[in-house]
């Protein structure tokens, strides 16, 4: 049953893809890679900015995905939220020369508003988003770039920008705000 | 105190990973024992993820694929292993032993196991119980103070010389009714203050009788009312003394369902 082949099929659901990763199934895991390596790779890269450690960290999350599909349980979390999650958190942690966090593929669960399979297969998410942080104050959008993709707490972003820690926390409880309303379903 | 975050941002800023200090530990003690609040960490976790896509999206190198694909064929997926057969050949005392040790092994982790799920959910259900135990606490003191012979009763109204009669209902088609009244004049001894409910749909429904004490004021708690009756409007009549099953006498008071 195994198969060694390469070729993608882009109608499979994530939920049987992964079950068909837990029975060894090479091609199936080569379709979840043409899936998201994109948005996985686009994100650590924008953290990164090292093309060579953004492609060590893509590879080695698909290879965790192939060692660890049968812990991946999908009713706790989406395959691309998991996805995201740990791309991030790679990331993160190189950036800021952490050591990995070792938590378990199956303790970060992830609740994703909306169905990513289909929305990122579509890229209208990408514009949604996208738009939503342009509408944002550049001040409110700088204090959540630096919380998301460099990673900092909130006294970090006020040492980074200069700015008294309680303008800090308030752009980004606003910012948050934000985002919880235009990212709602 | 160990209760839930104030705002529903914090979840998000958590998940973000802005929290830091107190902040970040009181959170942290609090979700281990609150399911519905590991609940929106878990949602705000998402929604925070979906600022990946504001990356710009970039394409990976086709060799990524081509070494990632090399790699897991070298390496199969770790399926669990076909032990027993091996285990024949050895002799059988060494086997029995070897049996009961891995026995005992898996016993003991599934114990571990066990033990650690239940103390979890024991802080859940002290948590759950302490909650109750408020709102219990709660209710009982706002019920009370409404119902205590000592409580004031005091009816603000406008400056009018007379006061007027009037009614308040609170009334619950699942949990019942509290009917409190003021001003209300003295009846002569054959006679009694009846409230009524009056449903959506069909005749009013006796919810009780009542006197007027000598300051003018009425009760009915918590009368047998059929279930689930939707309410249109509440009304109180005077009525012979013990009360009748249709209103017949004068309306005193009446309030309509806004």
């Amino acid at each position: 049953m195994p198969s060694r082949g390469t070729g993608a099929e882009p109608h499979a659901a994530d939920l049987v893809l992964v079950r068909r990763v837990v029975d060894g199934d090479e091609t199936a895991l080569a379709t979840l890679y043409d899936r998201y390596a994109g948005v996985v790779y686009s994100v650590v890269l924008r953290i990164l900015r090292d093309p060579g450690a953004a492609e060590e960290i893509l590879q080695d999350i698909f290879y965790q995905l192939w060692r660890n599909a049968s812990n991946f349980d999908p009713a706790r979390g989406t395959l691309p939220g998991w996805l995201l999650v740990s791309a991030r958190n790679r990331a993160i942690d190189r950036l800021r020369r952490r050591n990995p966090d070792t938590t378990e593929l199956a303790e970060q669960s992830v609740a994703l508003p909306f169905n990513l399979e289909a929305a990122i297969a579509q890229n209208q998410l990408m514009s949604r988003v996208k738009a939503a942080l342009a509408k944002l104050p550049p001040a409110q959008r700088e204090a959540l770039e630096l919380a998301y993709f460099q990673g900092l707490t909130h006294s970090e972003i006020a040492q980074r920008t200069g700015e008294p820690l309680g303008t800090v926390k308030t752009r980004l409880r606003a910012a948050v705000q934000w985002l919880r309303r235009e990212l709602n379903p | 105190m160990n209760g839930h975050p104030q705002l529903n941002e914090d979840f998000d800023l958590y998940a973000l990973g802005a929290l830091e200090g107190e902040e970040k530990q009181a959170l942290e003690v609090h979700l281990r024992s609150c399911t519905d609040c590991r609940r929106k960490v878990e949602e705000a976790r998402g929604r925070v993820a979906l600022l990946a896509l504001a990356a710009p999206p970039e394409v990976p190198p086709r060799q990524i694929r081509d070494r990632l694909l090399r790699q897991i064929h070298a390496k199969p997926v770790e399926q669990p292993p076909p032990p027993l057969a091996a285990f024949r050949r050895w002799p059988r005392p060494a086997f029995a032993l070897l049996l009961a040790t891995i026995l005992l092994a898996i016993a003991t982790a599934l114990l571990v196991f066990q033990n650690g799920r239940l103390s979890r959910r024991v802080s859940e259900l002290q948590a759950a119980a302490l909650q109750q135990q408020e709102e219990t606490e709660r209710a009982r003191s706002v019920l009370e103070v409404l119902t205590a012979p000592d409580t004031l009763q005091v009816t603000l109204v406008s400056g009018a010389a007379q006061p007027l009669p009037l009614g308040k209902t609170f009334y619950n088609s699942r949990k019942g009714l509290l009917f409190y009244a003021a001003n209300l004049p003295a009846l002569p001894p054959d006679q009694t203050y009846q409230l009524w409910l009056v449903p959506a749909e069909g005749n009013p429904v006796s919810a009780g009788i009542f006197t007027a004490d000598p300051k003018g004021d009425g009760a009915v708690l918590l009368p047998v009312l059929p279930p689930g009756v939707a309410a249109k409007a509440f009304a109180v009549t005077v009525e012979p003394a013990g009360g009748v099953t249709q209103p017949t006498g004068p309306k005193v008071l009446i309030g309509v369902v806004s």
